[in-house]
């Protein structure tokens, strides 16, 4: 059994050559630029860093954020797409939902649990601006300043617990 | 291969004019025109290096990365276009899985009906004048027949069962007549 899970390990390794991670995410950036979600711009120059992102989002008209720009932070580990990105707002405007703190970490079970390669920047832009757009009342989760205090940096480190799914 | 290619801004000139051509059959997990490719039984296409590694990442909760539908290695089915020059299943080429092993059921020589076959168990019985009836109710809790060979006797018990199948037919066929 240790043998094989070894072994299936080295194998994770020849096929995550950077060449194909870096490829993904070139394409994902053109077809982002190409076809965002509504109210979402990427900047064509992401910098060197292809494993960074910065994007701009627009509150949805007709929404509780009409008029409010956010800005999110994308960011790739080496195992991208089998590993999901870190997502998080940040800047000086961090929308007030019910699902995200105060700093900036998004509560959305795609970005952890239920990720999967399939998903992309796009998608998962899409997503957060729906879940924006859902929202009834502009409000903090219950528990925000205990966890903005306890938390770590890494929103992906927190063991989310996703028990509403209405907005 | 091809040095016609203008110098283009892409790192990968062809295969991009490639992709932009089919994005029908592009893998859903690379982006890329699907390499060795597999259909699920969804009907999404992978590249199976792709597709084996998010198996992998989540090995007990194998889904479609589309659609979570359950996947599997079993649950894909390897496409062989014409251009591909070696029919070789593409799940064979990322082999760290070990294919199961599965060897046959021991077939029973015997009585099929009276034996308990499978559990190693072996029973019969016989009707018959006494020195047959007494060989014929042995009964043994291992039935290998291990010896058979080297016993020098390779038929006798099978001789044996027959001639006492036939015995207890004649009986039965008695007791029904009489």
């Amino acid at each position: 059994m240790a043998l094989r899970f070894s072994k299936s390990k080295h194998n994770t390794k020849v096929i995550l050559d950077g060449e194909r991670w870096e490829r993904r995410l070139q394409k994902e950036l053109m077809s982002l630029i190409k076809e965002p979600p509504p109210g979402v711009v990427v900047d064509s120059d992401q910098g060197e860093n292809l494993s960074l992102w910065t994007i701009k989002m627009r509150g949805a008209e007709g929404t509780l954020y009409e008029g409010e720009n956010f800005t999110l932070q994308f960011k790739f580990s080496p195992k991208y797409p089998f590993d999901s990105p870190e997502v998080t707002f940040i800047g000086p405007n961090i929308p007030v939902h019910p699902h995200v703190y105060s700093n900036g970490h998004i509560c959305l079970s795609i970005l952890t649990d239920d990720w999967s390669p399939a998903l992309s920047v796009q998608t998962v832009c899409l997503s957060i601006v729906s879940m924006l757009s859902s929202c009834k009342e502009k409000k903090r989760p219950p528990d925000n300043s205990f966890y903005v205090k306890t938390c770590n940096k890494n929103p992906k480190k927190t063991k989310w617990w996703y028990h509403d799914d209405t907005v | 291969m091809e040095t016609t290619n203008a110098p283009g801004p892409s790192k990968s000139g062809k295969d991009g004019e490639e992709k932009e051509e089919n994005p029908l059959f592009e893998c859903n997990i690379c982006l890329d025109t699907a390499k060795d490719a597999v259909v699920s039984m969804c009907g999404h296409l992978f590249c199976w290096p792709c597709l084996h590694q998010w198996l992998e990442t989540r090995p007990t909760r194998q889904l479609c990365p589309v659609c979570k539908a359950a996947i599997g290695k079993d649950k894909v089915i390897p496409l062989y276009g014409r251009g591909s020059n070696q029919q070789e299943d593409p799940r064979n080429k990322v082999p760290p899985r070990p294919a199961g092993q599965r060897s046959e059921p021991e077939t029973n020589s015997g009585f099929p009906g009276f034996g308990f076959g499978d559990g190693g168990f072996h029973m019969s019985f016989g009707i018959g004048a006494f020195p047959f009836g007494f060989i014929t109710s042995t009964f043994n809790p291992h039935d290998q027949r291990p010896s058979q060979a080297a016993r020098g006797l390779p038929n006798e018990d099978e001789f044996i069962s027959k001639m006492f199948l036939y015995v207890a037919i004649t009986f039965i066929i008695w007791l029904l007549l009489a």
